[in-house]
């Protein structure tokens, strides 16, 4: 230090948190053990620091002793850093001149020996005194956001948020992996706890999407690279070639009535047909058909093109190409949905294997009025009517071994559902529901389950179903029924069903890809794939990255009303920073001292942000130098730690700051033994 | 791709019957048709024609969906397709036993 500058005073906070530190340190031994430490001129103790009597104990103990300095000796700086820095900033301290040890986390909660803890406290706050010292006032780097949003994946939860943010009066990208938006609540037939049909209550939401002037619709498209930061993100996309012209195409249905090529379709779950050239289905929005030259009998040679030769205004061009668009946006919802578990995983109960095993989807599309039934329930191996019919809940969920060890969270409504539509159309069929337990926790949904058993006369049995199996069908009209083995732990009896039809509740699963896209956003994924929130509790929209949030099942599991109401709070969140204009960044960036730096570009391939570039020396023409782009740097230290001359530091975790806290730290013994060690 | 385990909207689908044409003594054998027909329609014959070339003949005549590629891709003019009706798919009953 200067003998210019002004003498330190550091004031040191200690907090008792309630009794999760007060228990394990004596806190009362640890302020009276910071009084007389050289430039130390305050220190007190507070039950809860971050409650406002402490945060104005602060707050005045800065004014009147004119603090230089300030240490918070509390919980893990993640959790209150933000709060305390505020609140020195209040009292006209640079908020970067105050430093939190931690002594929960790293001290109290981790041990039980009370004399030793707060011996091991001491050390703690004595060496982030020693470190405040030495602290720099810094002030956040402010940049401009580039006003407009993206949402990637356009099912109900993409949807939504894109229209409250377009209705906010930005701009929105919305993308789309399918040739439709609308995603899996599209395929539904009705919704529960209401019964309303979810193609009438989906429908005008998806027309408004296409209709919006703030909304850029982009379908059959994915992203593919991610640059930037909150507020400046740059993101390349792949629109993939739908080989019908979108402003062209008037839907007249003359190119799939021609076309030769007949695949199952995927929008019915394989229950049904479509065409190479085709509409998923009758409301998609863009309203227009799309050619998979998959399916196509070839286009390299070009081999059939009757589609071409019939589109009266020439909408089909059988030579586009993929086409790759850079967007610039200042935030990004994740909304990329779900996908059943594949039936490969479920074995023993016959998915893929028996026809009339079908899964909750399928089941879906065969109770919609435009399912290939036309609504119709009838068994995909001949066509009749299922009479006794067995629905299975927690196939693989909550099944560690088989499947996912979550609750997949919409079974057990929806397979009410399913029993009571089966019901209404089949008044003398017999459902039977094999269920772990029911886990109705919306509003009017427990209603909605127990109107099913009491009114509805749905056989519920508790229990698991062992096995699922089909009878010798030699001889029979049926072709053999459906053997289900369970067991009735109610009654404690073992149950044996012959069923014409059983429908599987298979696992929910996040999209798939999605470990791809996080990687490129780079956001964490739990160990199935679900993007993780930045706190469970009390930030569940946001991602650990800034300016980017989630809605919807890419996060976890969940029903229509609790994907909505995430997709209108991540649309709230995402329009925070559109509307501010500019962000503030933390300054504890790395920065280069170009005296020292000889330019050997050892930290550039080392940053992961992209953030250091070597460029020519503008004072020395020969030499060259780091540069550091301070709003590309998330502060991570690598690039400080890898400098062989020291030319780059971190600012607020500055070189002399960590030896000052190590020397502080270790005890006179342990310097003796490293240096003999040496 | 999705598996078909059913074709419930099979009655609703129909497709292109062709019929395929071949004037036996103008091929010269290259095969073009044999190769490149999508549906696997054709095969070689078992003899020459009167020039010496093993020229193509009709494997099955249920599965010419008339795209026209033979026609397209003969050097010769020695094989076209016309159509003949619209038909039920034949391969829709195959297409889910392959599934299951």
């Amino acid at each position: 230090m200067s003998p210019s500058e002004p003498k330190p005073a550091i004031g040191v906070f200690i907090c008792h948190c309630g009794k999760n530190i007060a228990t394990t340190i004596d806190v009362e031994e640890l302020t009276q053990n910071m009084v007389g430490i050289e430039g130390v001129a305050f220190a007190e103790n507070n039950k809860y620091m971050c409650s406002e009597p402490g945060q104005k104990l602060i707050h005045d103990a800065i004014r009147d002793k004119g603090l230089t300095g300030v240490v918070i000796a509390a919980c893990s700086p993640r959790l209150h850093e933000i709060t305390f820095r505020k609140t020195v900033a209040t009292a006209d301290l640079n908020p970067f001149l105050c430093e939190v040890a931690n002594i929960r986390e790293q001290c109290s909660w981790v041990h039980k020996d009370k004399e030793k803890a707060t011996k091991k406290a001491i050390k703690i706050v004595k060496s982030s005194v020693e470190k405040v010292k030495l602290s720099d006032p810094l002030t956040p780097i402010s940049v401009p956001v580039t006003k407009k949003c993206m949402v990637i994946g356009a099912g109900i939860s993409g949807i939504q948020a894109a229209l409250d943010i377009a209705d906010a009066g930005f701009k929105v990208v919305l993308i789309e992996k399918n040739s439709s938006i609308g995603g899996h609540m599209a395929q539904l037939s009705e919704t529960f706890p209401t019964l309303d049909c979810s193609q009438c209550i989906l429908t005008p939401k998806m027309m408004e999407v296409g209709n919006h002037p703030n909304i850029k619709l982009l379908t059959n498209s994915e992203v593919v690279e991610v640059d930037g930061y909150v507020g400046n993100f740059n993101i390349k996309v792949k629109k993939k070639q739908r080989y019908v012209d979108i402003d062209k195409c008037t839907g007249c249905n003359e190119c799939t009535n021609v076309c030769p090529a007949v695949v199952p379709s995927e929008f019915n779950e394989g229950l049904g047909l479509r065409k190479a050239i085709y509409v998923p289905f009758p409301q998609a929005v863009p309203q227009a058909y799309i050619l998979d030259d998959q399916a196509c009998l070839g286009l390299l040679p070009l081999a059939c093109s009757k589609c071409m030769d019939v589109c009266e205004p020439g909408a089909i061009d059988l030579d586009q190409h993929p086409e790759y668009l850079d967007i610039e946006v200042g935030t990004i919802i994740v909304a990329t949905g779900y996908d059943l578990i594949p039936k490969e995983n479920i074995g023993e109960y016959g998915y893929g294997k028996y026809k009339d095993v079908v899964n909750g989807l399928q089941f879906e599309r065969l109770l919609s009025a435009s399912g290939p039934t036309a609504g119709e329930i009838r068994r995909p191996s001949d066509g009749k009517i299922p009479q006794e019919i067995v629905f299975v809940q927690c196939v693989g969920s909550r099944d560690p071994e088989h499947g996912m060890p979550y609750c997949s969270k919409i079974c057990c409504m929806y397979t009410a559902k399913h029993a009571k539509l089966y019901k209404h159309a089949v008044h003398d069929g017999q459902p039977y529901v094999f269920y772990i337990d029911i886990r109705s926790d919306g509003k009017g949904y427990e209603e909605f389950v127990q109107q099913a058993i009491v009114e509805e006369d749905i056989i519920y049995l508790r229990g698991k179903v062992s096995r699922i199996f089909q009878e010798d069908g030699k001889g029979k009209e049926d072709g053999g029924k459906l053997i289900v083995w369970g067991v009735d732990t109610l009654t404690g009896k073992k149950i044996e069903i012959a069923a014409d039809m059983v429908v599987l509740t298979m696992p929910i699963i996040p999209s798939e890809g999605i470990k791809d896209l996080a990687k490129k956003l780079k956001i964490s994924t739990d160990a199935f794939g679900f993007i993780t929130e930045a706190h469970p509790k009390l930030r569940p929209i946001d991602t650990a990255t800034r300016g980017i949030f989630l809605a919807g099942c890419s996060q976890a599991p969940k029903d229509i009303p609790d994907t909505v109401a995430q997709a209108s709070g991540a649309a709230a969140k995402a329009v925070i920073p559109l509307l501010q204009g500019k962000i503030e960044l933390d300054p504890q960036t790395s920065t280069v001292n170009e005296d020292g730096c000889s330019g050997c570009g050892m930290c550039e391939p080392l940053c992961e942000y992209g953030a250091i570039d070597i460029i020519e020396d503008p004072s020395h023409p020969k030499k060259k130098i780091a540069k550091v782009n301070d709003a590309l740097c998330e502060g991570c230290g690598s690039c400080a730690v890898a400098c062989p001359s020291g030319a780059l530091e971190q600012k607020g975790f500055k070189s002399d700051q960590l030896y000052a806290m190590i020397d502080e730290y270790l005890t006179e013994e342990d310097k003796t033994c490293l240096k003999t060690k040496k | 791709m999705t598996s078909l385990q059913a074709a419930f909207d099979a009655d609703k689908i129909e497709i292109p019957l062709g019929q395929v044409h071949i004037v036996r003594d103008r091929c010269k054998g290259c095969g073009y048709c044999i190769k490149y027909c999508p549906r696997e329609v054709l095969e070689v014959s078992e003899k020459p024609n009167d020039k010496g070339y093993y020229f193509p003949r009709v494997k099955d005549e249920d599965t010419c969906l008339n795209c026209g590629l033979c026609e397209l891709i003969c050097p010769e003019f020695a094989i076209w397709s016309t159509l003949t009706r619209y038909v039920k798919p034949k391969l829709i009953k195959e297409m889910v036993n392959e599934s299951f």
